[in-house]
């Protein structure tokens, strides 16, 4: 018994003193420290790191019908007066506070992703590889990167800038950033784009140097408007798009033949020519189908959620044609059913064709892209800044206009020409006009209306069956309050 | 007799001790027999020979050889005129050997033998018989002739001497200074219990239960005064045998002698870094010497509380209709279809996802011994039905608790279990995605199937989300644990008077599987199933030195010191798979075949290397001393962080025992007691020192496949340490009338320093959220009990037990931080903002939102125009003045955490009838019912109001009303005043009646007790929605909670059961 005690109080003292990294961490299945990109690949998955902020289904970016809520406040679109649209409602009828929640998806994702890139872009120095191929990386950052400060500066005005990769405490009481600023970087970065990235698409989700040149050539026409009013920039923005017109076939840019083309919404087709830059689906993957198809933009009759359709008296205005057909739906009932006009409807409102899915799928989850940017926006931001800069519109312009023009409008349609008498003026609102059209519920109109500052005006006549705004529309309601999650922990916000 | 001391024939295990002192004739042995009963009769005599208190047993003294005829000290003889006999049972219909039957005032008597059974010759025809036995009132029976009279003897629990746990070692009761509330089984014996919280629930003063999940096996909530962590989780720590961190699912609440709940700090600050939240000690039983078998069977039935008052489908669509004017979009019904409605009625989607639910549970257990070796296996089968469609769970335990006595120092024990649990569905519950929701949300217009005589698949009048149905029955949400325990220790009693050795190892293995399948319909066609699996293993070794010595009699002194080191290491594997192509016929078991799969594989570790002390000092058992210290270290932490100590010290000083107090003659016991101490919690993840990379993100470059990347997770925070709570109680406790009526009082305050709270990271800085220390939280509080037999006569008695507890719950800083937003996702489509709000001065769980002041009234058309709203529209209290309404005007509107909870628990029992009526309640709370919210203001996924509420809607005519009118400049905040009610309740939770078979009726050695019960059967509250206890929000948080968003309901349950036992 002696030998047994003996025993045990040897065990005791051994287990206690035996083992002096016994409370040592055991990190093996840990990712951290700086090392992780010093790897091409670590690199890489940096990168696609970045692109999630920008298309996450329900959670962050652009595979989400918030970011279609934000820009309610276009005439192109409205949505339900009762029902459970709320939210959306408040965009629509100017009303928005804080603890809206529906721009949060393109906040939350846009800075989830600018993170991403800022990773990429401060630490590909130390990467080992392939000179060309961390290149292309890091110019898909830099054309992430100013892709979301756009989006951001565009719905918010004046942001936090963030450059840093990595949390800091200094983070918690940074400033707002004044648009000057903000735009400088956006500029900064996608000229670094133009050079770093390839002349084709690595993939149809990823930039090329044509994409890079495209969104420079719709940042300077957007900086040549309100609020930082730099005319200059007209010049800039032309001879940027007229880069892209140029080398179109080099980065594989080009106009579809037919409007219905551009919308034939075929899960199986990866996207077209006319796409400068897509965010994709993918409905197998988690959290990476679309979902700004389907559903969101159907009717109640249809299974739809009625989430946001056409205001009355754009559609009533839109000049007939092929691309009105393919725009709108104006009568509805499921395949087989009888169809309902749109003025007998439940909301007595037409709805967007462009945003069915073919074969007319009811789902929110499918594998097409959200194209952010056709090439049709390059030919009217050439016209549009040609002609609002030095020298007024040139043939290229007109032609540019006509392009998009007489692909939507109803056949026979006269081309415009120099001897139709516009003037520079006249034809550059000739060009807004046609982009209200051809981009409808594009997320476009809204973006428009601000940087010309119209939205008054694009307000101020609504049918009496749209919703009108709660009290008068101000400069103030050009952007939207910063989420009232991050402007509750920062007082300097 | 050797020195005054009788002999020993122990027939018991090693874990004993001696009851009363008793002395036997010379030559002849006292027995001690150990009975299975809970409670103890632990009195002085266990000084005379140095025993420690390991557990608390029941034993039968007595004297000459066991089961012995009778007796006569006197030695008289007399002419024996009549012969009484009889058998004495128990409350449980159990014989009992060995019973004391006495001839009042003369000293003729006998003992019962094995079987109960007495003969006794007794002189004269009349008189009276005592029967007496230890621990149990003494029985007196009036006879009249010779004749049978047969007795049932009721356990006196004022008499016992208790004995209870407090954590590496026991403690008389009488000598604990620290604030532990013991609940033995007999408290609970007449309840249909499946799991250990409902043992806890109501019956300790200071313990809050809620069963926030009502599902079968579903979530609850336990909190030992109040919670004091806003990031961790708050559920107390659970020790069974020994083992620290067990999860109160896997023990069957059968198997359990004791369960002791360690409150102040005093009590817990020997869990250190783990006892903040108090600590439930659970003791299972222990085999005992012969054989014994019980079985015990029941069946129950179950329904809903109720279900909600919703329109009949003619009704709704006339108010559909009404909207549809109001927002000017076009009635949907035509006059026809109304009246279709009116004569054919709708849909009753509540009908359809409510059922009746109905459940089973087997239980046997074997348990005995010879010689030196006891045993006790158990075996336990549930399997139950829940009260929502296909929902059900199924547990199966196993356990086998040996014991050996080697030599009279010497004694090995292993305790094993295994446990598998099985959640069907059960976890579908968390938000707007789930049946109930859809139930209210869904029209009542809208067929249930369609002509293809599948379910309706789109609602094209109520909700955007699924078919109700097709939640139900589409998709599989499973979870299976199964667990395998085993703890094994050795005692040594080293060669130093008082001094032993226990050594002890345990080992617990978790395999846990989470499975979940969505099938073609509910997943838009695009079917999916995952595949979860993970197993946690816990290591863990105690090495402990007690001594228990007494020195002249008046110095009492017992210690414990001990090393303890545990391991927890967690591997886990996942596998989801999107576009699956055979989701009928495989479902999850099978996911090869799919369009996309993600797979993932993660593994954490972290330790905890303790050092602990406790010495207990009791001088004439007046004066109480005991102080307690542990250090914890963890590898959680860095640098000088990594290892923290919390002491304690309580005094008590037991009145009753002086002489001025003993010559008022009011108390027969009076205890005044103080402790302070400090805990830590363990309210923070492994590796929370360190920034890492999220490796989940995955992107979709085109439509055929995605890539996976990384990118940044939250902040890891180097500087973290554990929070700390500091807590005083003051305590007293006092006996009356013999112990008849017993009250017991205290105040406690605690205070939670350095506060772990998860910041929320700005989206501009990634999101997310970093673990820090800072701030403080403070609770205090009262706690009162109050039991006793209020009546006894003859064969009826009366036992209640009444505790009530009130907590103030506040946080006193944020550490700089103005306020802290917290949110659940549960409202997700509901809520603008957090729900939650921490606010300096503010309680805990206080709810942020608008202040409600009901609808816009005729005569206000010029306020409601300053805010572009006309006269029907709601009216939100504008705080700051400033005509609109924003998250300026935001504000605490109520609060989640309960003030007071209370339970009431009295049992009747006349011969073998017991009636068992238990209350339990809570007050001072309020809940967000967005359930209501949802089926009232087209709300979330739901785009008509459905609630017969509704009817009252502002209109002309009814300008009174505040339910808002259908306009276009509605807006329904639902996170408002308006949809925040009060969740108070009083509830019947048990009502119990049992009744043990007439002994001539069962054999002689066996039992038969036949049971039925009704367990939330009354419920009083003005709360609207199903059930106020129900809560969408997990046991994990206490920000959050108090939300109801179709939380799975409590049932209304009715059990039969029967038990056996030989």
């Amino acid at each position: 018994m002696k030998k047994l005690s003996i025993l045990l109080i040897s065990a005791v003292i051994s287990v206690g003193t035996g083992c002096s990294d016994f409370l040592e961490e055991d990190t093996r299945a840990l990712l951290y420290g700086s090392d992780v990109l010093t790897t091409q690949n670590g690199l890489e998955a940096a990168l696609t790191g970045a692109y999630r902020g920008l298309g996450q289904q329900w959670g962050m970016g652009f595979l989400h019908p918030s970011a279609n809520a934000a820009i309610l406040g276009g005439d192109d679109v409205t949505t339900h007066p009762g029902s459970n649209k709320a939210d959306w409602r408040e965009f629509d009828q100017f009303n928005v506070p804080a603890t809206n929640q529906r721009s949060g998806a393109v906040y939350n994702g846009c800075y989830k992703a600018i993170q991403g890139a800022n990773n990429v872009i401060n630490n590909f120095d130390k990467t080992v590889g392939d000179k060309a191929a961390i290149d292309i990386i890091v110019g898909e950052a830099y054309f992430i990167r100013a892709f979301s400060y756009y989006w951001l500066t565009r719905f918010y005005g004046e942001i936090p800038l963030i450059l840093a990769e990595e949390y800091s405490e200094d983070l918690l009481n940074i400033g707002k950033s004044s648009p000057e600023q903000v735009y400088e970087l956006i500029v900064s970065d996608l000229k670094q784009a133009e050079i770093l990235l390839p002349d084709a698409k690595r993939d149809w989700g990823r930039s090329n140097k044509g994409a890079a040149k495209a969104f420079l050539a719709d940042v300077y026409l957007t900086m040549a408007g309100w609020p930082l009013m730099q005319t200059d920039k007209y010049d800039l923005a032309a001879a940027k798009a007229k880069e892209v017109m140029d080398n179109r076939a080099l980065y594989g840019f080009n106009l579809l033949p037919t409007f219905a083309a551009v919308f034939e919404n075929d899960p199986a087709v990866n996207g077209t020519v006319e796409s400068i830059f897509q965010i994709n689906g993918f409905a197998g993957g988690n959290g990476t189908a679309n979902a700004t198809y389907g559903n969101t933009t159907m009717p109640g009759e249809e299974g739809g959620w009625d989430d946001m359709f056409s205001e009355i008296n754009f559609f009533n205005d839109f000049p007939e044609g092929p691309r009105k057909t393919a725009t709108f739906r104006t009568a509805f009932g499921r395949p087989g059913a009888v169809k309902i006009p749109w003025q007998n409807s439940l909301t007595k409102h037409p709805y967007y064709q462009k945003w069915y899915i073919k074969g007319e799928i009811l789902t929110s989850s499918i594998s097409l892209p959200s194209v952010m940017m056709r090439y049709a926006h390059v030919l009217t931001i050439y016209a549009e800044a040609k002609a609002r800069g030095t020298g007024g519109p040139d043939q290229l312009a007109y032609d540019a206009l006509n392009d998009v023009r007489l692909r939507g409008w109803a056949t026979g349609t006269p081309p415009l020409t120099m001897n139709d008498g516009l003037t520079p003026l006249q034809f550059a609102e000739e060009v807004v006009q046609e982009r209200a059209w051809e981009f409808a519920c594009e997320r476009t109109r809204w973006f428009d209306l601000v940087r010309l500052e119209k939205v008054e005006e694009a307000n101020a006549n609504k049918h009496p069956d749209d919703l009108t705004p709660i009290g008068t529309i101000t400069k103030s309601d050009y952007w939207f309050p910063l989420p009232y999650s991050d402007t509750s922990l920062n007082p300097n916000l | 007799m050797i020195g005054g001391i009788p002999k020993l024939m122990i027939q018991g295990t090693a874990r004993w001790s001696i009851g009363n002192k008793v002395s036997c004739p010379e030559d002849d042995y006292l027995n001690v027999l150990f009975i299975d009963k809970p409670g103890s009769i632990m009195k002085q005599l266990y000084k005379y020979y140095g025993f420690s208190l390991l557990t608390s047993v029941l034993m039968m003294l007595t004297c000459g050889v066991y089961g012995s005829t009778a007796f006569s000290t006197s030695g008289e003889s007399k002419a024996v005129r009549e012969t009484i006999s009889g058998t004495v049972r128990d409350s449980n219909g159990l014989t009992m050997p060995g019973v004391t039957v006495l001839l009042q005032g003369t000293t003729v008597g006998t003992v019962t033998n094995s079987s109960g059974q007495y003969t006794l010759q007794v002189p004269g025809p009349t008189g009276i018989l005592e029967f007496s036995f230890i621990g149990y009132v003494t029985h007196e029976a009036p006879f009249n002739g010779s004749g049978a009279i047969n007795v049932v003897l009721q356990e006196d629990i004022q008499g016992l001497e208790e004995v209870v746990v407090i954590g590496y070692g026991t403690q008389r009761k009488t000598d604990v200074t620290g604030s532990v509330s013991a609940i033995s089984t007999r408290e609970f014996a007449e309840q249909p219990i499946s799991r250990v919280d409902q043992v806890l629930q109501g019956r300790a003063a200071g313990v809050q239960v809620t069963q926030a999940g009502g599902a079968p096996g579903g979530d609850v909530r336990v909190r030992i005064r109040g919670a004091n962590s806003v990031l961790g989780n708050n559920d107390p720590l659970y020790v069974v045998d020994g083992f620290v961190g067990a999860d109160f699912n896997t023990v069957n609440p059968n198997d359990i002698e004791s369960i002791q709940v360690l409150k102040d700090a005093a009590s817990t600050s020997i869990y250190g870094s783990r006892g903040a939240n108090g600590v439930v000690i659970i003791t299972t039983k222990k085999g005992m010497q012969g054989i014994k078998v019980t079985y015990e069977g029941q069946v129950n039935f179950s329904e809903v509380i109720k279900t909600l008052d919703i329109l009949p489908a003619h009704e709704f669509a006339e108010i559909v209709n009404q909207r549809a004017l109001g927002t000017g979009t076009t009635p949907p019904f035509s006059d026809a279809q109304i009246e279709e409605y009116r004569v054919n009625g709708g849909t009753d989607w509540q009908d359809l996802v409510y059922r009746k639910g109905s459940g089973h549970q087997q239980q046997l257990t074997v348990s005995g011994g010879g010689g030196k070796t006891t045993f006790l296996i158990s075996g336990n089968f549930l399997d139950q039905k829940g009260i929502v469609e296909n929902t059900d769970f199924k547990r199966y335990i196993l356990r086998s608790n040996i014991a050996t006595q080697v030599n009279e120092n010497l004694s090995l024990r292993l305790n094993i279990a295994g446990t598998r649990l099985k959640n069907h569905n059960t976890g579908l519950f968390g938000n707007a995605g789930t049946p109930i929701v859809q139930a209210i949300s869904w029209a009542p217009t809208t067929p249930a199937y369609g002509p293809d005589g599948f379910p309706t698949f789109v609602d094209v009048t109520g909700s955007v989300n699924r078919n109700p149905l097709d939640m139900l029955y589409d998709r599989q949400q499973d979870q299976e644990r199964s667990t395998f325990n085993a703890i094994g220790g050795v005692n040594y009693k080293l060669p130093v008077e008082g001094l032993s050795l226990d050594v002890q190892l345990a080992i617990n293995y978790l395999n846990g599987q989470n499975l979940t399948l969505q099938g073609q319909r509910v997943s838009n066609n695009n079917p999916s199933a995952s595949r979860n699996t993970f197993e946690q293993i816990t290591l863990q070794n105690t090495n402990a030195l007690n001594y228990t010595r007494t020195f002249n009699e008046v110095h009492s002194i017992s210690a414990v010191a001990a090393l303890e080191t545990q391991q927890f290491t967690n591997n886990s594997f996942s596998a989801s798979a999107n576009n699956i192509r055979f989701p009928n016929q495989l479902g999850y078991d099978n996911i090869g075949p799919n369009g996309a799969a993600v797979v993932g594989a993660d593994f954490q570790k972290w330790t905890l290397l303790s050092l602990l002390g406790r010495a207990n000092y009791s001088f004439m058992d007046k004066y109480l001393l005991t102080a307690a210290v542990r250090r914890d270290g963890s590898s959680k932490f860095l640098g000088d962080n990594r290892f923290s100590v919390f002491p304690s010290v309580a005094v008590g000083w037991r009145l009753s025992e002086e002489n001025f107090v003993k010559n008022l003659k009011v108390f027969s016991d009076l205890k005044i007691r103080g402790s302070w101490g400090m805990t830590g919690s363990q309210a923070i993840g492994s590796y929370a020192t360190i920034s890492r990379y999220d490796v989940s993100p995955v992107f979709a470059f085109n439509n055929t496949g995605v890539v996976a990347g990384i990118y940044q997770g939250n902040p890891g925070n180097p500087n973290l340490k554990w929070e700390t709570t500091k807590q005083i109680d003051l305590g007293i406790e006092m006996e009356f009338l013999e112990g008849k009526i017993k009250l017991e009082a205290d105040y406690f305050k605690k205070s939670t320093t350095d506060l772990l709270l998860n910041v929320a990271i700005p989206r501009y800085a990634g999101g997310g959220n970093q673990t820090r220390n800072v701030g403080e939280i403070e609770n205090k509080g009262f706690e009162f009990s109050l039991g006793g037999t209020p009546f006894e006569s003859g064969d009826f008695r009366w036992e209640s037990n009444f505790n009530l507890s009130t907590i103030r719950n506040k946080v006193v800083s944020l550490g700089g931080l103005e306020r802290l937003g917290a949110g659940t996702g549960v409202g997700s489509g509901m809520s603008t903002t957090n729900e939650f709000m921490l606010i300096p001065g503010e309680p805990l769980g206080g709810y942020w939102g608008l202040n409600y002041l009901g609808t816009y009234k005729p005569d206000e058309a010029d306020l409601a125009a300053q805010q572009g709203r006309f006269p029907g529209d709601p009216h939100y209290e504008d705080l700051n003045g400033d005509n609109a309404i924003t998250t300026d005007d935001f504000q605490i509107i109520g609060r989640a955490f309960p003030k007071a909870t209370g339970g009431w628990n009295n049992t009747f029992t006349y011969k073998t009838f017991t009636l068992n009526v238990f209350f339990q309640g809570v007050g001072g709370v309020d809940k967000l019912n967005y359930t209501r919210a949802a089926a009232l203001s087209g709300s979330g996924d739901a785009r008509q109001p459905t609630l017969t509420e509704i009817r009252d809607y502002y209109r002309p005519g009814n300008e009174d009303s505040d339910i808002p009118a259908f306009s276009r400049t509605y807006q329904p905040y639902t996170q408002s005043s308006r949809f925040l009610e009060k969740g108070d309740y009083v509830r019947l939770k048990n009502v119990s009646l049992s009744y043990v078979l007439p002994s001539a009726l069962v054999s002689n050695k066996g039992a038969i007790r036949l049971f039925a019960s009704a367990t939330n059967v009354w419920t009083i509250t003005e709360y609207k929605g199903v059930d106020p206890e129900a809560s969408n929000v997990g046991s994990g948080t206490d920000t959050a909670m108090g939300i109801d968003y179709g939380a799975y309901p409590n049932a209304k349950t009715y059990t039969l059961g029967l038990n056996l036992s030989f």
